[in-house]
């Protein structure tokens, strides 16, 4: 059997030179890019993590329009001008009122489940689905080669139905 | 007299309603054991006579509702004397019992459609379809007769309570009633799903035959589903559409499962392949459906949807707990009749990757209710109470969506069977191209801040930190979004411009005529094209308006102005006003371009208070204020300021609930073409409070690019949802012949 790959360059999903030069690539992006100032105030991070308490929908302080989120942005206002930071904020909100005031619980412990679960099930489902598909179309493969073909397949109603179905449809 | 006797008529109306209703499924049951024709029609008919009932029982309440009649319960919560004619009858579907009453009403409404156009045809599944959608109707006719009595009634009162203010907008009355349509619609495909697992008449047949159906309840949710964001949008005043409440969770769901089921039955139209996941799609949709509908009413989550808590939730529960379980048990007794007749043969087929969008849309689906239960779940597992808010819903279905996005370009594209390479390098060449340079240029464009979330990401993720490294992703979606909906754009287009250039050289036709006898001749195909164009069109405007929204807040004198991304806002005044059932502080503002200082329009935006109307004092110092505006005193402006300090003092005595705040959105939409770099635009300002002694006012200002393109998106679904059901002579060719086969086969 003749080398197939010989006189063709190394496809580059193949070439761990390649894949080596780029991670070493993104390395260096991730290495270089300058730390991103954090561009939120000390206010809108705690306003866009706590809780709006009026009992409309879950929507944050800085975003709902009820009045009782009037109030609590001012209060939040008067701890960030009283030097808190954001997270003392937040931190002092979830100790008065536990973890269901924050918007979104935290990506930790239990929690991680909501927060990486779906993601996980997307790539399993992807896999699996791809894993079935090409089992049955295996098994698909193998049936539409029998050692002894008949010469003429036995033609059922149905089949014949479905046949005349995709002539007329491609007419 | 006649006011006596219409609560009597209504109540006994809905009591025969149900004995009507339970006959449907007795008889139909006993006509499909002993083969009785007679049995049968008597069921059907019966089916007829219980919509009639529910339809007396609903023209009683309306007519409580025109008549004021405060002695009914229901009438007195949801209405008042002072709310406009619309909302009388719009309060209909306000509350738990009305929407129950609304919910069956449609039911009977379909039922005797069902009953009607099938007098000829399908007997053989008639019976069980009858009893199944009797039994859904005799459940709800019990809640409606014996746990939530709509017709119940107390004393005289004076006045009633009045709808919730947030709910009397227009798109509110329409919004509902939509929903409703697609949830119950979904009745019928079900109720032929188990007839044939029934009857073990497992071919095409249930689905062919409830095609339409199913197209209904799957526009009428989806148009219900976007009516919903768009009153979210301009009634609730925060800027956005879509909170990701339990209520739109639940409606959201069922669409879902509905679409993937739309996608999937293809599969066993064409190849005989996935019979059991199709039957398991439709309990799953109806089950969903079922839920949604408890979901909205029952209180259970505490929601802005919710407005009562009540007794339904155990009945429901059990319900539902029967239509899941007694489905799947069903579907399993019949296993053996739902083997599949096609095979796969390549893993690079259509099936394939209708396989992979099923997986994309119920996914979704599974993840939307595995967040919405979250809290619950977590306070089993941990004991604490979480709430799940926009952000996380947001961060973890994105992906999801642009996986959905991608697979809506690719199924087209991928031949039955089994592509060969040559077939795949031919038709993804142009789309992949047009996706990729679109991909391109926004990579390019913005460089800088691309390079700066890789780095984020990079960190968060040396860090651990998940929430992080999934909120840095973020800046990634819109660039995805934009290309991969190119390439879907490009892939229709290209289905479009290859058949209108087969048939032009074929046939020699002129190409607007090929493409219309295009369309015209595979409306189903061509049809659910243009279907994914409004899709990838609402994609495109919920990625630029999330991605490049901008927000600001300042407070401003009559006379002062903002200056807000490319727009100067002037606020030249405001007048206080006390109408129909509210006090408005209306402001009026003015939009100029802030280049070329040219003007974009005037907005009056209002901050209102709905006051309690049972507290005395305030009641009549409102009405004697909106006496006076009525006469048109010049003592009218006075008597409105000074019910602001009054409701303040109330509201130390009383509590909060004196006065119930609203806004009305001031919306300044650019859609025209004409607009350049803003079409699709809205300038969308709301005062968050004014004063009304001094007008001062706190505005508050979004800036939505795109945002009208998901509108435009829903409106062009629409239409190809439309081209999708017309009537088409091939499509009734094809279901009579496989009727044909189908009855030979079983005689």
């Amino acid at each position: 059997m003749p080398d197939s790959s010989r006189g063709r360059p190394p496809r580059a999903g193949r070439n761990p030179g390649a894949l080596a030069c780029g991670l070493l690539l993104l390395g260096l992006i991730v290495a270089a890019a300058p730390v991103a100032a954090d561009s939120r105030s000390e206010y809108d991070e705690a306003a866009s993590t706590i809780l709006c308490d009026c009992g409309c929908h879950p929507q944050s302080v800085a975003d709902c329009t009820c009045g009782r989120a009037a109030e609590m942005r001012s209060e939040i206002q008067g701890l960030v001008a009283g030097g808190m930071t954001g997270d003392a904020v937040i931190a002092s909100y979830v100790e008065r009122y536990g973890d269901k005031i924050r918007i979104a619980p935290t990506a930790k412990g239990f929690n991680l489940l909501a927060w990486l679960g779906p993601l996980g099930a997307l790539v399993i489902g992807a896999v699996g689905v791809a894993w079935l598909a090409r089992r049955l179309s295996r098994a698909g493969g193998a049936s539409a080669e029998p050692p002894a073909p008949p010469a003429t397949p036995p033609a059922d109603e149905a089949y014949l139905a479905r046949l005349r179905q995709e002539v007329e449809e491609r007419l | 007299m006649i006011q006596d006797l219409y609560i009597t008529l209504g109540h006994y109306g809905l009591f025969l309603a149900l004995a009507a209703a339970a006959w449907s499924v007795v008889g139909s049951l006993l006509g499909s054991v002993a083969r009785g024709r007679g049995l049968q029609y008597s069921a059907e008919r019966a089916l007829l006579v219980a919509g009639a009932m529910i339809g007396l029982g609903t023209i009683c309440l309306v007519y409580g509702f025109l008549s004021d009649d405060f002695r009914l319960d229901y009438v007195y919560h949801y209405s008042s004397s002072s709310q406009a004619l619309p909302y009388k009858v719009g309060a209909l579907w306000g509350g738990q019992a009305g929407s129950l009453l609304l919910w069956v009403l449609i039911l009977a409404v379909m039922g005797a459609v069902m009953v009607a156009t099938n007098r000829r045809k399908n007997r053989a599944l008639m019976p069980h379809a009858t009893a199944v959608v009797g039994a859904v109707m005799t459940f709800f006719l019990l809640l409606l007769n014996f746990i939530e009595p709509v017709f119940a009634t107390s004393a005289l009162r004076a006045d009633g309570v009045g709808l919730n203010p947030q709910l009397k907008n227009y798109w509110m009355m329409i919004h509902p009633p939509c929903l409703y349509l697609g949830y119950v619609a979904f009745t019928i495909p079900f109720a032929f799903a188990i007839a044939a697992l029934c009857t073990r008449r497992t071919g095409d047949i249930w689905f062919r035959t409830t095609r339409r159906w199913t197209i209904f309840a799957w526009f009428f949710l989806g148009t219900g589903i976007l009516l919903g964001s768009y009153w979210a949008y301009i009634e609730l005043g925060w800027g956005g559409y879509w909170a990701w409440d339990p209520v739109e969770n639940a409606s959201l769901m069922p669409w879902l499962t509905g679409t993937a089921f739309l996608h999937s039955v293809m599969i066993q139209e064409k190849r005989g392949m996935l019979k059991i996941w199709n039957v398991l799609l439709i309990i799953l949709t109806f089950s969903l459906s079922i839920f949604g509908t408890f979901l909205t009413r029952s209180g259970i989550i505490s929601s802005v949807h919710a407005f009562a808590t009540s007794d339904i939730v155990l009945p429901f529960g059990i319900f539902l707990a029967l239509v899941f379980f007694g489905s799947l048990a069903l579907l399993v007794a019949r296993l053996e009749h739902l083997r599949s007749e096609g095979r796969f043969e390549s893993v690079l087929s259509r099936e394939s990757s209708f396989l992979f969008n099923n997986l994309v849309l119920v996914g979704i689906a599974a993840t939307v209710l595995f967040l919405t239960t979250f809290p619950m779940l977590s306070e089993l597992a941990t004991g604490r109470k979480v709430t799940m808010g926009p952000p996380i819903f947001n961060m973890v279905n994105v992906p999801w969506a642009l996986c959905l996005l991608l697979l809506t370009g690719v199924g087209p594209l991928i031949a039955w069977r089994r592509a060969s390479r040559k077939n795949l390098q031919r038709s993804f060449l142009v789309p992949g191209l047009v996706g990729l340079w679109v991909l391109i240029a926004f990579l390019l464009f913005g460089l800088r801040g691309y390079l700066d979330s890789l780095g984020e990401i990079g960190r968060a993720v040396a860090s651990a930190d998940v929430a992080r490294a999934l909120g840095s992703v973020k800046g990634f979606y819109p660039a995805l979004t934009f290309a991969l909906g190119g390439f879907v754009l490009a892939t229709v287009w290209t289905e479009y411009w290859n058949g209108t250039r087969v048939r032009v050289r074929n046939h020699g036709e002129p190409a607007t005529l090929a493409l219309g006898r295009l369309v015209w001749r595979n409306k189903r195909r061509y049809g659910g094209y243009i279907v994914h164009v409004g899709v990838v069109v609402i994609f495109f405007g919920i990625a630029g308006s999330a991605a490049y929204q901008t927000e600001y807040t300042e407070t401003l004198r009559p006379g002062g102005h903002l200056m807000v991304a490319s727009y100067v806002m002037r606020y030249e005044g405001y007048h206080l006003a006390a109408e129909d059932d509210h006090i408005a502080a209306a402001t009026e503002v003015s939009l100029f371009d802030r280049t070329r200082g040219t003007s974009l329009g005037r907005l009056v935006t209002e901050q209102r208070f709905h006051p309690r109307l049972e507290v005395e004092p305030l009641r009549d110092a409102f009405l004697r204020a909106k006496s006076l505006g009525e006469q048109g005193s010049p003592a009218y402006g006075e008597a409105v300021a000074s019910l602001y300090p009054l409701m303040q003092q109330l509201e130390a005595q009383v509590g909060r609930e004196v006065k119930t705040p609203s806004t009305e959105v001031g919306i300044r939409a650019f859609l025209s073409p004409l607009d350049g770099p803003r079409m699709g635009e809205d300038f969308y300002v709301i005062p968050l409070w004014v004063d009304p002694a001094t007008g001062e006012a706190s505005f508050r200002v979004f800036i939505n690019p795109m945002v009208n393109f998901i509108w435009l998106g829903g409106l062009i679904a629409i239409f190809g949802a439309h081209v999708c059901v017309l009537p088409d002579s091939r499509e009734r060719k094809r279901l009579a012949a496989a009727m044909e086969v189908e009855e030979r086969a079983v005689a």
